[in-house]
């Protein structure tokens, strides 16, 4: 087969964070090609790349041995390469019709006629066996059929390339089945179907080959029938992480969770049952993907989300009362308040401190003195600590959450991805941070998706997978 | 260099609108500066200007500080003034005129931070904006005002609907009997100290400050974001029913249907010319004081009068929002998935 698609040595970094390492991949037309990689992997930003919308830093791709236009998505899309979102782009307000003519539309200044200029796409979703009531509204149409509705569009400028963005996150059992069999069908009409995915299963079923990406840099291109689940498991993450010590009794009681029940922001069953205990001075990492559970859970621990069910025991205190620090896993949204000094930011713990406070009254020279030893303690990186917090760099603004999280030990701490974004050194800094707080005595909760980070960390890793913990990775659903 | 290019600009904008009006500067600005610092009586005027206007407008920096957009300054005033004339008629001839003023100016607070309150429960239970349901409670406010003077507030000898004129023992103490000055301004400057000091120097002020920048890290830290959002807009009401109760204490000494005169509006933009900072507000309302004071004097020898201050207020408010620096875009996302 000769390729139609191929990428050499493409690399893009944004800051410190290196997304795509020299990476070269060769896609051929009449394949389904799988790409897999753990989050953070550079699935997405290879796509991007692909399809126009990010421009790499160095590296070369050709379509067709003609070159890709990077960073110019029309561009690429009139060549002939398209890209069905996870994130679905359409007008919730509009017609099924009218988001469908939307893609069609050629210039400004054309007279729009929905129902012409959807007719193509109407026409495409009867030959693939689809009803689309071209009136409905499209947000009252299920999500499966919404993302039908994004096929249609990607296919409408009659793609050669289309690019599925983990398409099957949002979609039902029997959805992926249909999804599946419109990919096969496209596939039988000489399409490149490339497919980013998390799920082994659904790749040993739907991929003709397969590429693993790990942190950035390609790992391996197999044909499907040459690997198995086992293998493109670790291929993805690298060797699973071995425990640091083994469980052990050695650790004082210290936080025990039994059958925790947790439902996310809409409703949602996000934590469906989990049990364990964890002993003071011990770290536990909580590995998986995210969004199996990851947040809620953290956040219940942390008290920032109520539980739905099931009890959570700090042994020794109150839970309402404890020192719970809590480093959250959006620290520009949920970490700091940007606008706001950094000493402001800091006193975000402080304010409840009792040796901060007089009543309801701040103490201010109290303050000036805690943040002043903070600042040097934690070797935050400072103007000023009257300058607001988004003046600092990401690992400095993480310094701050640390430092007034850690400046005390906490009787339990709750991380999740502490270090995601920051470079070696503030990583490393955060690491030690953590082990430190374990050391004195805390209970540490450490959630990461990078499972070299909870090798490194942890005495114990489980991993959360649709809201249940398991105790290791499993190959059908890493 | 911030405040010198505020500076600059409200200059700029002065002249440009005298400019507009026709008016020749130089003159008029003198007559500006005469009325509103002439003499004792210029002074005393600004003074008096100012005290609603800083009350109001530390009211709504305590809200828009929370992120509570409370639009409804003009209504808390007339809710706070109605309250007070409420316990002024109900207690009129059984309680000595000095403790009756605390009495009336405290319902005043009262009744303002229920209002306001009402419109903080709506956003935070009902998903109602507050700059929706204040902009709506003014209007309800006018009405209940014209209700009250009209029908139970109504004196009971004489025509014109309004309620009975408060005793002098009644009234705030006024200086010197020549002036419009009183005892309020006083009560509006220990207010901005008092709301600095809350603001900054305490956990409350600190926690209504953190909801206000980032409601979600307020959030991950376990801060009761309701209640402090329900307790910013009381404390802001209960600026703005205070300065209607001084108002009605201090100045008119009853009410009728004109007495609102718009003080809770110009709150808007005397709390953002004052950067949302209570010692911003103090400058800002005592500049506004003194614009209202000349311009009345400027009124006597020209045309234009008091209308040239809602246009200077608005140039005014217009300049120093355009030159305030940007808020920087939200950085990009660092991690790559």
């Amino acid at each position: 087969m000769t390729p139609i698609l191929r990428l050499r040595e493409v690399s893009k970094a944004y800051g410190p964070t290196v997304a795509l390492n020299r990476v070269s991949i060769e896609f051929a037309p009449n394949e389904v090609h799988a790409v897999l990689g753990e989050n953070g992997a550079g699935k997405s930003t290879l796509m991007n790349v692909i399809a126009g919308f990010v421009a790499p830093d160095s590296g070369e791709g050709t379509l067709r041995d003609q070159p890709l236009p990077f960073g110019r998505p029309f561009e690429a899309r009139r060549r002939g390469i398209a890209m069905v979102h996870q994130h679905f782009a359409l007008v919730p307000a509009f017609s099924a019709a009218e988001n469908l003519s939307l893609a069609n539309l050629r210039s400004a200044w054309q007279t729009h006629r929905p129902d012409r200029d959807a007719g193509s796409s109407l026409d495409l979703a009867e030959q693939l066996g689809w009803k689309v009531e071209p009136d409905r509204l499209t947000e009252d149409l299920p999500v499966g059929v919404q993302q039908r509705l994004e096929i249609l569009k990607a296919l409408s400028s009659d793609a050669e390339v289309v690019i599925f963005d983990e398409p099957t996150a949002v979609l039902t059992p029997d959805e992926v089945e249909d999804l599946f069999r419109v990919i096969r069908e496209l596939k039988d009409r000489g399409r490149t179907i490339i497919l980013i995915a998390h799920k082994l299963s659904e790749v040993m079923a739907i991929a003709d080959r397969v590429t693993v990406l790990r942190r950035g840099a390609f790992v391996a291109t197999a044909p499907i029938a040459d690997v198995d689940a086992d293998q493109l498991a670790t291929w993805m993450v690298g060797e699973v992480p071995g425990t640091r010590t083994p469980i052990s009794a050695s650790f004082k009681p210290g936080l025990s969770v039994t059958d925790l029940h947790v439902r996310g922001g809409r409703g949602e069953h996000a934590v469906r049952g989990v049990s364990f205990a964890i002993g003071k001075g011990e770290i536990f990492g909580i590995g998986g993907v995210d969004g199996n559970g990851q947040v809620e859970l953290a956040e219940a621990l942390a008290q920032v989300r109520p539980s739905a069910a099931g009890s959570i025991y700090l042994t020794g205190c109150d839970l309402e009362e404890a020192n719970i620090a809590y480093i959250p896993q959006d620290r520009q949204s949920d970490g700091l308040a940007l606008s706001m000094s950094i000493r402001d930011n800091l006193l975000i713990t402080g304010h409840r401190r009792r040796e901060l406070t007089r009543g309801p009254f701040l103490r201010r020279g109290a303050i000036e003195r805690w943040t002043r030893d903070l600042v040097d303690r934690f070797q935050i990186k400072v103007g000023s600590v009257r300058d607001p917090a988004s003046s600092l760099s990401g690992g400095n603004q993480q310094k701050v959450v640390v430092a007034r999280s850690l400046d005390v030990v906490p009787e339990l701490l709750v991380a999740v991805n502490p270090t995601r974004g920051l470079d070696v050194r503030a990583t490393d800094y955060v690491h030690s941070q953590i082990v430190a707080a374990a050391d004195a005595g805390a209970v540490v909760a450490l959630f990461s998706t990078d499972l070299d980070e909870l090798a490194a960390l942890a005495h114990r890793t489980m991993f959360l997978s649709r809201g249940l913990l398991t105790d290791h990775l499993v190959g059908g659903d890493a | 260099m911030r405040s010198l290019a505020t500076v600059v600009a409200l200059g700029l904008a002065l002249v440009l609108t005298l400019l507009m009006f026709g008016l020749p500067v130089a003159d008029s600005l003198r007559l500006l500066g005469e009325g509103a610092f002439g003499d004792k009586f210029g002074i005393s005027r600004t003074l008096a200007k100012a005290t609603p206007l800083l009350l109001t407008g530390l009211g709504m920096v305590i809200a828009w500080r929370a992120g509570m957009y409370n639009i409804g300054g003009e209504g808390q005033l007339i809710v706070g003034a109605v309250g007070g004339a409420a316990v002024a008629a109900a207690l009129m001839g059984k309680v000595v005129g000095p403790v009756l003023n605390p009495l009336i100016l405290a319902a005043a607070m009262a009744a303002g931070a229920l209002w306001s309150g009402f419109a903080g429960w709506l956003q935070v239970a009902r998903g109602v904006p507050a700059v929706i349901s204040t902009i709506l409670l003014n209007f309800v406010a006018i009405q209940l005002l014209a209700w009250s003077v009209q029908g139970p507030l109504r004196r009971s000898e004489g025509g014109l609907p309004q309620t009975a004129p408060l005793p002098a023992d009644t009234m705030l103490l006024k200086f010197d009997r020549q002036l419009d000055l009183h005892f309020g301004i006083v009560i509006a400057v220990i207010a901005v100290l008092l709301v600095t000091a809350f603001l900054y120097g305490t956990r409350s002020g600190f926690r209504l400050r953190l909801v206000g920048a980032s409601s979600t890290a307020a959030r991950a830290n376990r801060i009761p974001s309701e209640r402090v959002a329900i307790g910013s807009m009381m404390l802001s009401g209960a600026l703005c029913g205070l300065a209607g109760g001084v108002e009605y204490t201090g100045i008119t000494g009853m009410l009728g249907t004109g007495f609102p005169q718009g003080w809770g509006f110009l709150a808007i933009p005397v709390a953002l010319l004052g950067g949302l900072h209570p010692l911003g507000v103090l400058l800002s309302g005592l500049y506004f004081g003194a614009l209202f004071a000349g311009s009345e004097n400027l009124a006597r020898f020209s045309t234009g009068g008091t209308t040239l201050i809602y246009v200077i207020q608005a140039a005014a408010v217009l300049a120093v929002v355009a030159l305030a620096p940007r808020a920087k875009p939200a950085k990009v996302k660092e991690a790559a998935a």
